[in-house]
């Protein structure tokens, strides 16, 4: 029998969504719990089988007894003297009699125990059909004694020496104690299946977060590789894992191969065509007329589109970027090395700190272009003095801080600076102050750019940019 | 005023030899890396104008090599590729300015004249302790040969610090020091730039003195010249 995909939805509607270890788990359980059920009522029918058997013998043992002994003397039935001393006292529990069959279904009591008093015990008519159907055999049924008490009775037809018609014995005894034995029975018997149920789902819960164990540090060292804190899957998987984690790393491999080669690619067309360009320029320049006037303001435009596409195409590249984490303290050392040495002629000195071990989760050369051109801004507007602050906002975030003690920005003219960037391709490169680049580089991460007054008197530009963790 | 152009583009090498000659400085040319380090290893230059893309050994490396052979010539680089890696890069292999092509001529002549000027502005002698060299016409430092690098603030501290040799220099004292009158900062971020410098000069060349201050010192095995 196999069930089809609507009938296994309808029957277990949360399993297709759910988790591998529940799936496994509820389908363990399922089964489990069919199995123990269907061994509860067995080992229940067994062991009620069994105690019945036993009565029963108890029974047959009687009747045989009173069979055996029983004896007729002048048409008179004498029953034998019996040991069992509850056969005396009244409605005790234990009750035997002889009785002669009369036509059809007729029973009239000759002799019986003290016990039954004044009451017969009157087989019903099934009963005694089968007991004249198979003589010698002993028929079981069920009765209630005067009180009401259940009772197992038997019944044999057999003849007697010096009698025709064939006598019915019959013994019966109070049945209560095997009802009583086989609910004991039921509740240990659940009892222990319960627990062993209970055991078993326990087990294959283990088992399978055990088994699974490889899935769940896949899935870590993903989250990692995500994250930015590998750059590669490292772990040592078993045979069924171990090709999908090879895979990842080819992808994770090959991701970053493609952006590197695509990110060569433009930066070397954009680069080969600038000494021309600066050839062009140069020599348009030397040679003033309504012709080099034409070279030059194309030439300049031809450096903005590369200069743009350029940009455009790293910000495209760089969305796709797996696994990168570049060291805040070192870049902003490089820097400011760097814009140092540029703005030597001013003397500009720049004062930055950072927290140890911060990092920023993206390519080194985005931050360094981030950082970069934020604090070149301020090496061209700053009298002297530039300070950087790295600071961390959350486990996600981090700011970074770039004062100068120029003659700033009024805050009209602040949201102008940013729209800039907006139409980059129409504005001169070199004007502005190179903060739409930065915004924008910075939005492509997450972050974010404002403008505010310094406390050095010039500028301050305040960047939001993502953190990796640790 | 003698210049070493080494640029491999023959428009490009050729409009600059013009615009330098009528600038009146005399320039020598090499087209590739090998000829333009010989030339620039063996000819006293005022100047050096030195393009990154080079064939045979690209400019980075030239410079390098230069600075290795203690070759102190002002050089400014040229190069197509604007970000900042590469002038990072280029500063720190010993650049001494940087210019990102397409440029127009007069502002590389300017840039010229400015480089020429500063490095004949200064004549301090340089500064050792140890394996440890500080030269104040190029503000460049190195322990052991290795060129290090350094920010300005660094520069300004390892300078006092080795002016001042075997004495406690106190923190306030390199505060006053490092810091504009105007600008007032924290001694405590005096410990912050010992540890930078700590990290790039090696850990036991400025010694910590318990409520007084700092002192730099030769490393022991090595000889004070």
């Amino acid at each position: 029998m196999s069930l089809t995909a609507q009938t296994r939805r309808a029957l277990f509607p949360s399993l297709g969504r759910s988790s591998l270890v529940m799936r496994l788990v509820m389908l363990a359980a399922i089964w489990s719990v069919a199995m123990l059920v269907a061994a509860g009522f067995g080992l229940n029918e067994l062991f009620r089988r069994a105690a019945v058997d036993r009565f029963e013998a108890g029974l047959e043992e009687s009747i045989k007894g009173l069979f055996a002994e029983t004896t007729v003397a002048d048409g008179q039935v004498y029953a034998p003297p019996m040991t069992d001393a509850r056969a005396f006292r009244p409605f005790s529990g234990f009750y035997w009699e002889i009785a002669q069959l009369g036509p059809g279904a007729r029973v009239s009591s000759v002799v019986k125990s003290r016990s039954l008093w004044d009451s017969n015990m009157a087989p019903p008519p099934s009963v005694i059909a089968a007991a004249r159907r198979r003589p010698g055999e002993t028929i079981f049924f069920d009765m209630v004694d005067p009180l009401g008490k259940p009772l197992h009775a038997g019944a044999q037809l057999g003849s007697i020496p010096g009698r025709t018609a064939p006598l019915l014995f019959l013994a019966a005894e109070n049945r209560e104690s095997i009802d009583a034995a086989t609910a004991r029975f039921v509740v240990i018997i659940v009892g222990s299946l319960v627990i062993l149920g209970a055991g078993l789902i326990a087990a294959v819960y283990l088992q399978v977060r055990i088994g699974l164990q490889p899935l769940f540090r896949l899935r870590r060292e993903v989250a990692q590789v995500r994250q930015g804190k590998s750059d590669r899957l490292t772990g040592a998987y078993p045979a069924e894992l171990a090709p999908l984690a090879g895979e990842l790393n080819a992808l994770v491999a090959h991701n970053q191969d493609v952006v590197e080669r695509q990110r060569t690619h433009v930066g070397n067309l954009a680069h080969a065509l600038k000494t021309p360009l600066s050839v062009m320029l140069t020599e348009a320049r030397q040679q003033p007329g309504a012709l080099s006037d034409i070279v030059e303001r194309q030439a300049e435009a031809m450096r903005a589109h590369v200069e743009h596409h350029l940009r455009r195409a790293r910000a495209a590249a760089r969305s796709q970027t797996l696994g990168e984490r570049t060291d805040v303290e070192d870049v902003l050392d490089e820097l400011a090395r760097t814009l140092e040495r540029i703005f030597q002629s001013k003397s500009v000195s720049i004062d930055w700190t950072a927290p140890d071990g911060l990092c920023f989760r993206g390519e080194k050369q985005d931050f360094q272009e981030i950082a970069g051109n934020v604090m070149e801004n301020a090496g061209k507007w700053c009298r002297r003095n530039i300070r950087v602050s790295a600071q961390e906002l959350d486990p996600q975030w981090f700011s970074i801080t770039v004062d100068d003690d120029g003659p700033g920005l009024p805050a009209e003219r602040r949201g102008e600076v940013l729209k800039r960037g907006a139409r980059l391709d129409e504005s001169a490169p070199g004007s502005g102050l190179g903060l739409a680049i930065v915004d924008e580089l910075a939005r492509a991460y997450g972050g974010g750019l404002t403008l505010e007054d310094s406390p050095l008197g010039g500028l301050r530009v305040v960047l939001r940019l993502p953190r990796a963790e640790l | 005023m003698r210049i070493l152009l080494v640029e491999d583009d023959p428009d490009l090498s050729r409009q600059l030899k013009m615009a330098l000659d009528d600038a009146g400085y005399a320039v020598d040319h090499a087209a590739d890396g090998e000829e333009g380090h010989f030339l620039g290893e063996t000819e006293p230059y005022d100047a050096v104008i030195l393009d990154l893309g080079l064939p045979k050994m690209d400019g980075v490396s030239v410079l390098e090599r230069w600075r290795r052979e203690n070759v102190a010539t002002p050089v400014l680089i040229l190069t197509a590729r604007d970000n900042w890696s590469q002038k990072v890069a280029g500063f720190d292999a010993g650049a001494d300015d940087y210019l990102t092509k397409p440029f127009h001529t007069e502002e590389l002549l300017a840039r010229l004249r400015a480089l020429v000027r500063r490095s004949a502005g200064h004549a301090s002698p340089s500064l050792s302790c140890g394996g440890m060299r500080l030269d104040p016409r190029a503000a460049r430092a190195s322990v052991n040969g290795e060129p290090l690098r350094l920010t300005s603030l660094e520069y300004r501290l390892l300078h006092y610090m080795m002016m001042h040799q075997g004495r406690v220099i106190s923190r306030t004292e390199l505060v006053e020091h490092l810091y504009d009158q105007d600008f007032d900062r924290d001694s405590n971020t005096i410990e912050v730039f010992i540890g930078r410098v700590r990290k790039k000069i090696g850990p036991d060349r400025i010694e910590t003195v318990r409520g007084l201050g700092y002192r730099i010192m030769a490393l022991e095995g090595e000889s004070g010249t």
